[in-house]
């Protein structure tokens, strides 16, 4: 059972760590057209 | 049964609002398509939810969780999570050209046959689309029957005849509509089974005695059935085996994350960066979706040690709300159901539908003079003529719901697979190599799975990528207006005019019936 959840639980963290790590490409990129806004997550 | 009847009263005219309202704002075949490209976040979050839970989901996984215990979890909840996670992989390139194609066979289009007046590559992908979304529409409307027949005691068979009358109002509303209800889909869904969770929590005491039960109990799945090991449904590999559930993981994960309608998903977003953050934020929704699915689905086996026979594990959910919940808990939570059917179903159909007349008729027409207003008309008959034949092939099911779910995406996965990250991340992807993967691809995987192999979507991804890598560096490098939409912020003029004509804006066909070498416009300020 603890193995069946820890499993969903690090799809869960990759899911946002890797998400966020895309918007910062995003935002170190500078292209408004892509969403670049000077902010993380806006 | 008032309970029930006036929630789906107040359910259907909502419904039938929301799609008149969508009828008013529908302007352009890329609005119905993919909403003209400018979908906000929260209306995004909502129909990517509404899509990901679908019957599979909300009956399919509490089945496999009742049956097979905790491993379910590993197979679907997290294999799905795990696709949703990979999804914006895709959003951060595909979403990137200033014009994004309108579906996922345009896109292939776009950068594997550009210069093709009938892109035959298109037609193949856009068959394969139309069989996996036919078999995606036809287990909702299972799904669909099986809540509605055991609700109302009406034969299932004459239920799913009652879907006609929801797709009708959600489908033909094109993208806004089937966005604006998956949202209101979504809100329901989450209430539903909250609510549900909460009436099984309380029925079965708590969760201690769910655990005790399912490390004690070795009752048949269904009456008369073998009985289950002791602890089996506790164990991380369940009633699989190792094998089985690491190919149900990696379909459920792989090949969602390469299907053509989160393709096309992530084509609607106004920007790459929505596209991301509408997936990062429907993981944070989605939890609060499969926690309570999970407790539903665990707690039935403490409640109905075994199902009666001749249903399946597919019926746990309406059967266990039925009969534990308070009718208007037992209402909300059923008609979250239906929403999860209809959601997915429109959605799905609005796929099949544009495949069929968008990348199948007009490709292999390409000449014929059709205004929009009859193109939006006929894509309309298309999508109720494939929700009627969805009907009729639901009158006898032949899978369970979440095994469907799972034998499309990895049939998917094995065909799209490198057509969608290679060609958005390596530039040397060619039509040749596009054609070995889905060729490959699909005929390995359906000739694997006929022979039961255990992991046929491993099996057919291998051999898919072999005949890849041999048939792109054995064939000329792609023109440079296959892949610079992906890979730079501005694009040359000649690209453009590729674009501008696969999307028939109306230009000169004579103008660039030949691909350039080098792109032409390096331009790099205008961002």
């Amino acid at each position: 059972m603890i193995v069946a959840f820890s499993i969903w639980l690090f799809t869960i963290l990759f899911s946002i760590g890797f998400g966020t790590y895309l918007c910062y490409r995003i935002e170190k990129s500078g292209v408004k057209r892509w969403g670049a806004s000077g902010k993380l997550f806006k | 049964m008032t309970w029930y009847i006036a929630v789906f009263g107040f359910y259907m005219v909502f419904l039938i609002w929301s799609c008149l309202q969508s009828l008013k704002n529908v302007e352009s075949m890329s609005d119905f398509t993919t909403g003209g490209h400018r979908m906000g976040l929260w209306i995004g979050v909502g129909t990517s939810v509404a899509t990901w839970v679908s019957v599979a989901s909300v009956m399919g996984v509490p089945g496999y969780l009742y049956s097979s215990g905790v491993a379910a979890v590993i197979g679907w909840v997290a294999g799905w999570f795990f696709g949703t996670a990979l999804i914006p992989l895709v959003a951060y390139k595909v979403r990137r050209p200033k014009t994004p194609a309108r579906t996922f066979p345009e896109y292939v289009q776009m950068r594997y046959e550009p210069f093709k007046k009938s892109s035959h590559l298109r037609t193949l992908v856009a068959a394969l689309m139309l069989i996996g979304y036919f078999v995606f529409t036809h287990l909702q409307v299972v799904g669909f029957g099986i809540v509605f027949s055991t609700i109302t005691g009406i034969d299932y068979k004459i239920a799913i005849f009652v879907f006609l009358l929801f797709l009708l109002f959600t489908s033909i509303g094109g993208f806004w509509s089937v966005a604006v209800t998956d949202t209101v889909n979504t809100v329901l869904i989450v209430l539903g089974v909250v609510l549900g969770a909460g009436a099984v929590l309380a029925a079965t005491g708590g969760l201690e005695n769910i655990y005790h039960t399912l490390s004690t109990t070795t009752s048949p799945t269904i009456e008369g059935g073998e009985s289950l090991s002791s602890g089996v449904l506790l164990s991380p590999v369940g009633t699989f085996g190792l094998g089985a559930l690491f190919s149900i993981f990696i379909s459920n994960s792989m090949g969602a994350a390469v299907s053509p309608h989160w393709v096309t998903r992530m084509l609607a977003p106004k920007s790459v960066k929505v596209a991301i953050m509408q997936m990062v934020l429907s993981v944070v929704v989605l939890i609060a979706i499969f926690l309570p699915l999970i407790v539903i689905g665990l707690g039935a086996k403490t409640l109905i040690p075994s199902i009666p026979a001749g249903q399946t594990t597919d019926y746990i959910m309406p059967i266990v709300i039925m009969e534990y919940a308070h009718p208007l808990v037992g209402a909300l939570t059923l008609v979250a159901l239906c929403a999860a059917a209809v959601s997915t179903a429109n959605s799905m159909l609005l796929h099949c539908g544009t495949s069929l007349y968008n990348d199948i008729y007009k490709n292999i027409f390409p000449d014929k003079k059709i205004s929009e207003n009859t193109e939006r008309k006929q894509l309309r008959y298309c999508i109720f003529a494939l929700g009627i034949l969805a009907v009729i092939s639901a009158i006898n099911p032949p899978v369970l719901l979440a095994m469907g779910f799972t034998y499309v995406y990895g049939g998917f996965g094995a065909a799209f697979f490198f057509v969608v990250y290679l060609g958005l991340y390596w530039k040397r992807m060619n039509r040749l190599g596009a054609y070995a993967n889905i060729v490959l691809g699909s005929i390995v995987y359906v000739a694997a799975k006929v022979m039961g192999a255990t992991n046929p979507f491993i099996i057919a991804l291998a051999v898919a990528f072999v005949g890849v890598i041999i048939a792109v560096f054995a064939t000329k490098k792609p023109p440079v207006e296959a892949y610079e939409p992906y890979f730079e912020v501005d694009i040359s003029p000649s690209t453009k005019k590729v674009i501008a004509r696969i999307q028939n804006s109306g230009m000169d066909q004579e103008d660039y019936s030949k691909p350039t070498a080098v792109g032409e416009f390096q331009n790099r300020t205008n961002r």
